[in-house]
């Protein structure tokens, strides 16, 4: 069952299912020329290199979609009209030390998750941390929500495990100055309405992530509703002998165990209406993932939350992984052995292989929420700046810019930074935000 | 806030459902403020030509009013038309005549010149018949005399074009599209609705009745001002559309409904140019366009159309509409309110037209439901000067049902003042 609904892909244009010989996509007739190592149609479009990259290559390069015209200034195909993909459509990190992919989906017009990833060189040795938050749909501007809120927080995570500080008390820092952004929003104009292409990415090439013509007003944001931006949060800091995780909303932690798939667990506890019908025995725990009430948070970032943020240290007992995720992933995989057994033991040497395995089983389920998963090997693997800065020439602009970004972001939480240099190397902090 | 430039600004819903075909869109432009326009896109006077047709058939004679009026109000609008600027005079009947300058060309204006056009125009009398394709040819040939960007015309009939064809007078439309404009004008009641109109729909003009001769000059004098206050000649909407997708229609809807879809002119492999005729200073028009598409998949986006503002081959303003599909209902849903009144605007010409032919064919029951429509509709959009003129033709029961009962007797010039009109439109109540 497993493998079937693994090895079935989408089809690059039309996203409906195809299986692994079909030439052509049975829904769109699109042709499906591009196979994957694994045997399957990849789900990227045609022409398009690894994933991650692919924002700035296919628009130098031509549409991803009908591979006939070149992408205009504002960013549309030419010949075809869609849209080039937004970086942050699909989003990879590999830090080594622990790996992360957030991916839109096959049914959302954006990715409305977000997520930030660091490496920290601490006095007790390394330390991963990663905050992922999830833009609540129904709301305004859940993709500026969402990733503000993780440039807000993770400051406040990064300065204490570099400090050797108390993780549990910044962990509520870092919600209260992820809140601060979120709550920020509100009062500001909304950026680039309708715009997913996030004009602010450094990384971004201009051809693609211009939002419009010259002269042409925003247009009206039809997504905007009277609900003010807000999402969920979770962030984990994967210290050598502990996991301190923080949650508010219905974004997951998990601890999957090496040795014992039994010894999986969910770290989190969801703010959801199911989760307290759960608790209070009114809906048995095996119904609450197919409940209506399964996605109706009771804690969020944003206006008029009542939830305290819940925060859990947690003494693995052995060699493992820490699952970050949204839940775009765990509503077709929420059972912690499952998931355990889904991403290890790859997740323990490969955690950036281990989570796009993860996000292609959520796709390849139906892909209706945008899915992020976030894996790092525990113990946390010796932070080896080498090695890891050869292999990531690429990003060391997009660190910078990244925790330029995260250290100028609002709250008391930056105020005792160790130094203006971002990189890796003078603080012993390296930081990749999904935007 | 001074604008130099084109602007255009889209309004739609772009959320389409799953397997949606069909992205529609306001399309707002508006021209630079009075003296913003680059010198390089302003015709000015020197720029600016001119063609006053006065029909001269016998039936101007009776009664004898309609041509001594025709007469003030050709004066009124010579004294309008500004020094540097060309114009000249021409005399309808089976036949096309220059009156001004009796040679057949264009003279530029001066206040000498006005009087001695004035003068000649005097000399006028009606007799013969009525073959307006002649008149336009002479405006052709008069207009393609004289080097001018702005070239436009007025045209004053009181019958039915009888001494020629349809397809003569068609053939003439044919011909001077884009060369210049024409605002044309019915006097009295015996001229043809449907054949002014066809002739001011082609040559990007305005179309109306002026039942009292007395009234003529006033008309003229307004129309001579708005033609002066042109400034950009020759402006086009170019809308470029995804291959396998095609241009359902793409009209005009503000501040009247001029369907523009026939009168596209392929551009490029995937774009078609819509004439707009002569712009003046801080004008704004709204264009409905249609596209359809090829869908794509959930949460994908197409630009379904990339609306551009062309002043000869130069953008001047840019506007995306945009499809993209998604399976929130709460989205797809959403009715744009914009394109919902103009859908709705377009809707009331339709009843308008189609109820008064009807009642001329005699089926009064379609005649009383699509007035009734029309009642409900001018109602419910706010369009208050037609709810006035469909109060003559007709007696409202229930507005906000549109039930009425059609008058028994209506005067003739309500009738054709409700069909001429029937096109105009109001802008939303925002």
């Amino acid at each position: 069952m497993t493998g079937e609904s693994a090895a079935r892909a989408a089809c690059p244009v039309c996203a409906a299912a195809v299986w692994p010989e079909d030439n052509f996509c049975e829904h769109c007739q699109a042709p499906l020329t591009e196979h994957d190592g694994a045997g399957h149609a990849s789900r990227q479009p045609a022409g398009e290199p690894a994933i991650g990259q692919q924002a700035s290559a296919t628009s130098a390069a031509g549409c991803a979609y009908c591979s006939a015209g070149p992408v205009g200034a504002d960013g549309y195909c030419e010949a075809c009209g869609r849209k080039a993909p937004a970086p942050r459509d699909h989003w990879e990190s590999d830090l080594a030390v622990l790996a992360a992919v957030t991916d839109k989906g096959l049914r959302h017009y954006r990715n409305e998750d977000a997520v930030a990833v660091a490496t920290a060189r601490t006095p007790r040795g390394p330390a991963a941390i990663t905050v992922v938050c999830d833009g609540v749909s129904g709301a305004a501007r859940g993709d500026e929500a969402s990733l503000a809120a993780v440039r807000g927080a993770l400051p406040a995570l990064s300065d204490a495990a570099l400090a050797g500080g108390d993780l549990v008390a910044a962990s509520r820092l870092a919600v209260q100055a992820a809140q601060l952004a979120v709550a920020a929003l509100s009062e500001g104009p909304a950026v680039a309405p309708a715009t997913p292409a996030a004009p602010a990415n450094s990384a971004a090439p201009a051809s693609s992530a211009a939002p419009a013509a010259p002269g042409k007003p925003a247009a009206p944001d039809l997504s905007g509703s009277a609900d003010p931006p807000s999402a969920t949060f979770v962030s984990a800091v994967v210290a050598a002998d502990q996991v301190i995780t923080c949650s508010l909303g219905d974004s997951r932690a998990y601890w999957l165990d090496a040795a014992d798939p039994a010894g999986a667990r969910q770290l989190t506890s969801d703010d959801s209406l199911a989760a307290e019908m759960v608790a209070a025995g009114l809906l048995a725990a095996e119904d609450a993932a197919s409940s209506p009430q399964a996605h109706v948070v009771t804690g969020w970032l944003g206006a008029d939350n009542e939830a305290e943020p819940r925060v859990t240290t947690f003494s693995p007992p052995g060699c493992g992984a820490v699952l970050v995720c949204s839940d775009g992933l765990w509503n077709y995989l929420g059972d912690a052995a499952g998931l355990a057994e889904l991403a290890l033991p790859g997740a323990l040497t490969d955690p950036l292989a281990a989570a796009r395995r993860l996000v292609e089983f959520a796709l390849a389920a139906g892909g209706h929420d945008n899915i992020t998963a976030v894996l790092v090997p525990f113990p946390p693997a010796p932070h080896e700046p080498e090695q890891a800065e050869a292999g990531r020439a690429s990003v060391a602009q997009s660190d910078a810019a990244g925790a330029s970004t995260a250290q100028a972001g609002p709250g008391q939480a930056g105020a005792d930074q160790p130094g203006d240099d971002p990189s890796g190397d003078a603080t012993g902090l390296t930081v990749e935000i999904s935007a | 806030m001074s604008q130099d430039d084109f602007t255009v600004d889209v309004f739609q819903n772009e959320y389409l459902p799953e397997g949606g075909q069909e992205a529609n869109a306001i399309v707002t432009v508006t021209s630079p403020d009075a003296g913003q326009a680059s010198p390089a896109d302003a015709a000015g006077p020197a720029g600016t030509a001119e063609v006053i047709i006065i029909d001269c058939s016998g039936s101007m004679s009776s009664p004898p009013s309609k041509m001594s009026q025709a007469k003030v109000a050709t004066a009124a609008a010579i004294d309008v038309i500004s020094d540097g600027a060309a114009f000249a005079v021409v005399a309808g009947t089976e036949l096309a005549r220059p009156v001004f300058p009796p040679d057949g060309s264009m003279v530029v204006a001066s206040a000498q010149i006005r009087q001695q056009a004035k003068l000649a125009v005097e000399t006028l009398r009606p007799s013969g018949g009525t073959a307006i394709g002649q008149w336009l040819r002479l405006a052709y040939q008069l207009f393609g005399s004289y080097p001018a960007t702005l070239r436009h015309a007025i045209l004053l009939t009181d019958g039915k074009n009888e001494h020629e064809s349809p397809a003569d007078l068609e053939a003439a439309i044919g011909l001077c599209e884009g060369e210049f404009s024409c605002d044309c004008r019915g006097v009295g009641t015996d001229w043809v609705v449907d054949e002014l109109r066809r002739i001011a729909s082609g040559l990007l003009g305005s179309v109306d009745i002026v039942p009292d001769p007395a009234g003529l000059a006033a008309d003229f004098e307004a129309m001579m001002h708005s033609a002066m206050a042109k400034e950009v000649a020759d402006v086009a909407l170019r809308v470029w559309t995804p291959r396998s997708a095609s241009v359902r229609f793409v009209k005009q809807v503000a501040p009247a409904v001029e369907d523009l879809t026939g009168r596209r002119t392929q551009s490029g492999a995937q774009a078609g140019d819509y004439p707009t005729g002569a712009w003046g200073a801080g004008e704004s028009r709204d264009y409905h366009v249609c596209v359809q598409v090829p869908p794509a998949g959930l949460g994908q986006e197409m630009l379904a159309a990339r609306v551009s503002l062309l002043v000869g081959s130069d953008v001047h303003g840019q506007g995306l509409v945009r499809a993209v599909w998604t399976d929130d209902e709460a989205l797809s849903t959403r009715i744009n309110s914009q394109v919902a009144h103009y859908t709705g605007q377009a809707e009331l010409a339709q009843a308008i037209q189609d109820g008064l032919e009807a009642r001329k064919r005699g089926d009064e029951d379609t005649a009383t439901s699509q007035l009734g429509r029309a009642v409900a509709l001018a109602h419910s959009s706010g369009n208050d000067g037609t709810a006035r003129l469909l109060a003559k033709v007709v007696d409202v029961v229930d507005v906000e049902t549109g039930t009425v009962r059609l008058k028994r007797a209506v005067a003739e010039a309500d009738e054709m003042a409700l069909d001429t009109r029937s096109t105009r439109t109001v802008r939303t109540r925002k």
